[in-house]
């Protein structure tokens, strides 16, 4: 008879990780390269297609998986010449001391060797593996839209950008960072464009977000209510077989 | 409730972001001063569920896993160097540098220290200083009495004497430059100071590679564009807004939880 409370208890548990999705998502509304996430729910069991004579089971909701939305974030003008943002599906290889890392957050700079790194100064892929080193020297840095670097006349390197067939093999890992899980192989991206002096800003769409804390909070009052309906009905009954007896 | 604590790290991120924009907008009119930016990152994930987790022993695989992320962090503040533009001030001691490199500071410590400020002054002694009397390294005297003084592009030094028909060399200005720019600590007063990220400095003659020239009579204004701050300043302000309205969300609904028990 507390199947009623128990169901109530699932939603409430969904809804309040949804909101933990939802203020990380909010959280970096700012996020150069930052891919929004929305939790994916699922009645459990499921429900037949055809309702039966015998009795259903009890439904629980539970929380199935985040989607991520991988759609392109807007691009903005920086003008600083190290500032790199991808248009269309494709990530920037990073070398990490853990290992191979990806990411769309192109704000790179030089470190004291003139190599090319993120923020936290772990080194960016070229082409076909190998750093880049820049020697601003040399002069300006100008980069194309297949990734090719140049300082005046003379070719400096590549910057590679890969895609996966796959999405759904990447995890986040922070630091803007993301992981391969699987054995996938990441493969050169062919039809995208490598823009300088920009960022990509983060896919969050506040009114979105913002709706769904609305949405979320109304849902948790009214699953609660629910629950204290069912709790205040329980106890009557117990108050009136009381009186009977 | 995570989300509460995640929320504040976005209203903590925002908070330094509107600072590092209040300190761009606050020194627009400081000559050199090159803008920054703060960076942000996404904080650590909590992995309830691996993606690509074996869901059966038929070899089926979670395809996207539950991930909960725990907010935003600073990454760093990044300084923007690019080419400020050049103001007029026909004063003979101020300098612009047109391209890379930094005019070199003595500091009073003995350290040296970098600067693209260039309105340079003279101190009791003749000597070319900064505005707080720092000397200008290689140090160079003016002698008294001089008409005027010229600097070229590319940094020499040459003041013309009355009664003296062709002007004297007094010196050679040189101008340092890192390979990592960005990397250059700031220590107030226009003043910049060598890091293990900016690489040591090389120094040498204006207008050789990859050195930028001197301009005379001109100072180099501040890289900072208005729009674009008064921009970042409009979308701070609302990131932090929409933080805190997942914060009283938050609070909301732990309220309503502790109500169930009446």
């Amino acid at each position: 008879m507390d199947n009623a409370l128990f169901v109530g208890l699932s939603r409430q548990i969904t809804l309040r990780r949804e909101l933990d999705i939802t203020a990380n998502n909010l959280a970096n509304v700012d996020t150069t390269g930052f891919k929004v996430e929305s939790l994916m729910e699922k009645v459990d069991p499921a429900a037949p297609a055809r309702t039966l004579d015998a009795p259903n089971p009890v439904k629980f909701v539970l929380g199935d998986g985040v989607a991520r939305d991988y759609g392109q974030g807007a691009l903005r003008r920086t003008n600083a010449p190290l500032d790199l943002a991808i248009e269309g599906q494709g990530f920037f290889a990073i070398t990490t001391a853990e290992g191979e890392r990806y990411t769309r957050d192109g704000r790179f700079r030089l470190d004291d060797a003139g190599k090319l790194v993120t923020q936290s100064g772990q080194a960016v892929h070229g082409d076909g593996g190998g750093d880049i080193v820049i020697d601003p020297q040399k002069g300006q840095v100008l980069i194309a839209q297949d990734g090719t670097i140049s300082q005046g006349i003379e070719r400096v390197g590549k910057i590679g950008v890969v895609r996966f067939d796959n999405l759904s093999v990447l995890e986040k890992s922070g630091d803007n960072l993301l992981k391969n899980t699987a054995n996938a192989q990441p493969t050169p991206a062919p039809d995208v464009a490598v823009r300088q002096g920009m960022l990509e800003s983060s896919n969050v769409k506040s009114v979105v977000e913002v709706t769904k804390l609305i949405e979320v909070s109304r849902a948790y009052e009214s699953i609660t209510r629910m629950m204290e309906s069912e709790a205040e009905l329980s106890r009557r009954s117990i108050e009136r077989m009381g009186r009977v007896q | 409730m995570q989300a509460l604590r995640t929320a504040a790290t976005g209203m903590a991120a925002q908070q330094l972001n509107v600072e590092v924009i209040s300190n761009n907008i606050a020194n627009m009119n400081t000559v050199g001063f090159k803008r920054q930016r703060a960076e942000f990152q996404d904080l650590l994930y909590q992995t309830l569920v691996t993606p690509g987790a074996q869901s059966s022993d038929q070899g089926t695989v979670v395809p996207t896993g539950v991930q909960i992320g725990a907010g935003v962090k600073a990454g760093s503040t990044y300084r923007i160097t690019t080419q400020g533009s050049m103001t007029r001030t026909d004063n003979n001691l101020d300098l612009a540098i047109d391209g890379r490199g930094f005019f070199q500071v003595t500091m009073p410590s003995g350290e040296t220290a970098y600067t693209r400020a260039g309105n340079l002054a003279l101190n009791d002694q003749g000597q070319l200083a900064t505005e707080d009397g720092y000397l200008v390294e290689p140090a160079i005297t003016i002698p008294a009495g001089v008409t005027a003084i010229s600097i070229s592009k590319s940094g020499q030094v040459q003041v013309s004497q009355a009664g003296q028909t062709a002007p004297q060399i007094v010196g050679q200005l040189e101008l340092a430059t890192f390979v990592n720019e960005a990397g250059l600590e700031a220590i107030g007063g226009n003043l910049l100071k060598e890091s293990g990220s900016s690489g040591a400095a090389t120094t040498g003659v204006p207008g050789t590679t990859g050195i930028g020239t001197l301009l005379q009579g001109y100072t180099e204004a501040s890289n900072v564009d208005p729009v674009s701050e008064i921009t970042a300043l409009i979308v701070a302000q609302r990131a932090y807004e929409m933080n805190s309205k997942v914060i009283s969300t938050a609070d909301q609904m732990l309220s309503v939880t502790s109500q169930l028990k009446s």
